[in-house]
Order: C-alpha cells, then sequence, then structure tokens
C-alpha cells in the first residue's frame, strides 16, 4: 500500500502541474512544472521526502530505462531524417559539445570569481 | 502469433530485456561508448527488423513506459532537493552556466545550418532541440518548422548527450562536478540527465535543475536566433 500511495502522490502532482502548465500564457511543460512544485513543496516543508520515498528512487534509479522507447521512435520518423541525416548528426553532436563547454565553463569561471570576491572581502 | 505480440506486455518485456543486455555488455566492455541505452534502443529495433514485427505492436507496450517521463522528469525535484546545499551556494554559476550554454546552442546551431546549407524550415525545427522536448515543440511551432524533426533531434541530441557526458569533462578539463552537471543539463535535457544521476549525485541534481533554468533562457533567446 505504501508504494501504490507513493506512486498516487507523484503522478497526482504531475497532473497539478499539467493543470498548471495549461493555465500558463506561453508554453512550459507540465513535467518541469511538477519538478519545480515538488521541489518547493519538499523546502517549505510541505511535504516530506518520505511522501515519495521509494517509488521515486525506483524511478531515479532506473531513469535510463524510460527513454528506450523514445530512442525507438527515431524509425517512425526516417522519412524526414533520411534526406538529411548526415548534416543532422553534425548539427546536434557539434551543439551539444559547444553547449557543454559552454555551460561548464561558464560554472568554472563564475565559482572562481566568486571565491575570489568572497577573499578580497575578507582581507 | 501477432496477437500476442499485440499484447502491451510485449513491448514491455523486450524493453527490459534489451536494457538488461544493454548494461551488461556495458559492464562487460568497460567503455562509455558501450552505452547501454543506444544498446538497448539498437536491440529493440534490431528485433522488431528481424522477426518483421510492426512499430504499432511494440508501441502498444511501450506507451506504458512513455506515460512514465513525465514524472520521472518531476521527481527529479528530489535530487536537487537533497542537494539543496549545493545549489545554494553555486546559485550564480549554475544560473550563468546554463545562460551561457543556452546561447551556445543556440548560435552553434545557427551557423552550423547556414555552413551546411539548411533552409530555413529545418532551422526553426532545430533551433530549440537542446531543451526538453515539449519546450522544443512550441518552438518550432512558434518558427513554423516542422515538429517532427524537432523531436527526433531533441532525441538524438540526448543521446548524444548521453554518450559523450563522462567524456567530455576530460576533454574540456572539467573537474568540478558542479560544471559538469550543469554542462550535461543544459545540452542534452532529461536524456543526458539519466546519464549524470549514474555519475553521482551532484552531477545528477545540477544537471537536472539545469533542465528547468536551459529551458526558460532559450524560450526568452531563441526568437533572437532565428
Amino acid at each position: 500500500m505504501k508504494y501504490l500511495t507513493q506512486l498516487a502522490i507523484i503522478f497526482g502532482l504531475c497532473l497539478v502541474g499539467d493543470l498548471i502548465s495549461s493555465l500558463l500564457p506561453f508554453a512550459f511543460p507540465g513535467s518541469v512544472v511538477s519538478m519545480l512544485l515538488i521541489l518547493l513543496l519538499l523546502s517549505t516543508n510541505l511535504m516530506k521526502e518520505q511522501s515519495l520515498g521509494e517509488s521515486a528512487d525506483f524511478m531515479l534509479c532506473n531513469m535510463t530505462f524510460f527513454f528506450i522507447p523514445p530512442g525507438v521512435s527515431i524509425i517512425r520518423y526516417m522519412d524526414i531524417i533520411n534526406s538529411i541525416w548526415w548534416q543532422l548528426l553534425v548539427v546536434n553532436i557539434v551543439s551539444v559539445i559547444t553547449c557543454f563547454a559552454a555551460a561548464s565553463w561558464t560554472v568554472v569561471l563564475v565559482s572562481r570569481a566568486q571565491k575570489a570576491l568572497q577573499r578580497r572581502r575578507h582581507a | 502469433m501477432l496477437e500476442i505480440l499485440s499484447s502491451p506486455l510485449f513491448g514491455i518485456s523486450l524493453s527490459i530485456v534489451a536494457f538488461r543486455i544493454g548494461i551488461w555488455v556495458n559492464r562487460k566492455l568497460k567503455t562509455p561508448l558501450a552505452n547501454p541505452l543506444i544498446i538497448a534502443m539498437l536491440l529493440v529495433v534490431g528485433t522488431l527488423a528481424v522477426f518483421d514485427i510492426p512499430v504499432e505492436a511494440y508501441e502498444e507496450g511501450s506507451s506504458f513506459i512513455l506515460m512514465f517521463l513525465s514524472p520521472v522528469t518531476a521527481v527529479l525535484a528530489l535530487t536537487i532537493y537533497r542537494q539543496r546545499k549545493t545549489l545554494m551556494s553555486n546559485f550564480f554559476p549554475v544560473l550563468l552556466g546554463t545562460l551561457a550554454g543556452s546561447l551556445a546552442a543556440l548560435a552553434t546551431i545557427r551557423g552550423s545550418c547556414y555552413l551546411l546549407g539548411l533552409d530555413r524550415t529545418i532551422l526553426a525545427s532545430l533551433l530549440s532541440k537542446s531543451v526538453t522536448t515539449p519546450v522544443a515543440i512550441a518552438l518550432t511551432e512558434q518558427f513554423g518548422g516542422i515538429p517532427a524533426l524537432t523531436i527526433a533531434s531533441t532525441i538524438i541530441t540526448g543521446l548524444a548527450g548521453n554518450l559523450l557526458a563522462p567524456v567530455l569533462p576530460k576533454l574540456f578539463h572539467i573537474k568540478d562536478p558542479v560544471a559538469h552537471g550543469v554542462g550535461i543539463g543544459s545540452c542534452s535535457h532529461a536524456l543526458g540527465t539519466s546519464k549524470a544521476l549514474e555519475i553521482g549525485e551532484i552531477e545528477g541534481a545540477m544537471s537536472s535543475i539545469s533542465i528547468s533554468l536551459s529551458a526558460i533562457w532559450t524560450v526568452l533567446l531563441a526568437p533572437l536566433f532565428f
């Protein structure tokens, strides 16, 4: 029963997220709204970690598994991909690499700058 | 025969078996390039092709797995909550890191579409592909692109992120787990994040929060690149 209750809470919060998302004046996914909503409920102590408990951890531990169906669904789009497949691969892979480099190096540089500022303040 | 195959249990079992084999091969070969998700995907596609099973039969079951994608993304909140101290002490680096990542992705897509001679409809379909699928589709519709092409690109991008996540920090000399996580989440949404969770708790949490932040940045900035 414990697991069913946890699942019901998770699914219920997803439905609330979808509802909020449908009311927003701009497009923003329900799943991400639910994520921010759960984060808010946990941080304000309105909900405890145990309420999501093992069911949430089960999903997180096996998260990769849930992406097999979308991966397989690429074959449905083959007729669109076929004519530009290598260009598509180049654009996607190159942008993943530049985006990773820009994001991670910005984190490194900004935190270095922050630490330098703090040190100067203490000195 | 076909009646048994169109039971939802077929698609679910096939996915689980394929995933088990993917994990087994990955452990045997001990290289991140033997990616369990990509192996599992190829095994499913291969099985369907060899036995001439229609994709629709597989989708009877896979739609149940697909239904879990939204709850799985939502419970990523738990990983962020568990690392809330790390997030609070790295608030500005994370905020600016996701901004830089989104700008770099948009600029690269724009530039490489131009260099490869892809037309404006394709650019409209690819511009938003670094972020989570629902946001990406909404932006594509706004720019007048082809949603199916966006979905395919979002998945290819996610798979590339999932595959490259363990390799990229070595290439760019990134040692900070916060930077690593933000990098993965910015470039490859929830699909890359599933790999970040396997790498470490901090990486997973930072990648999770980056999904939502980079989605917000991309919604705001994408029109400037179209």
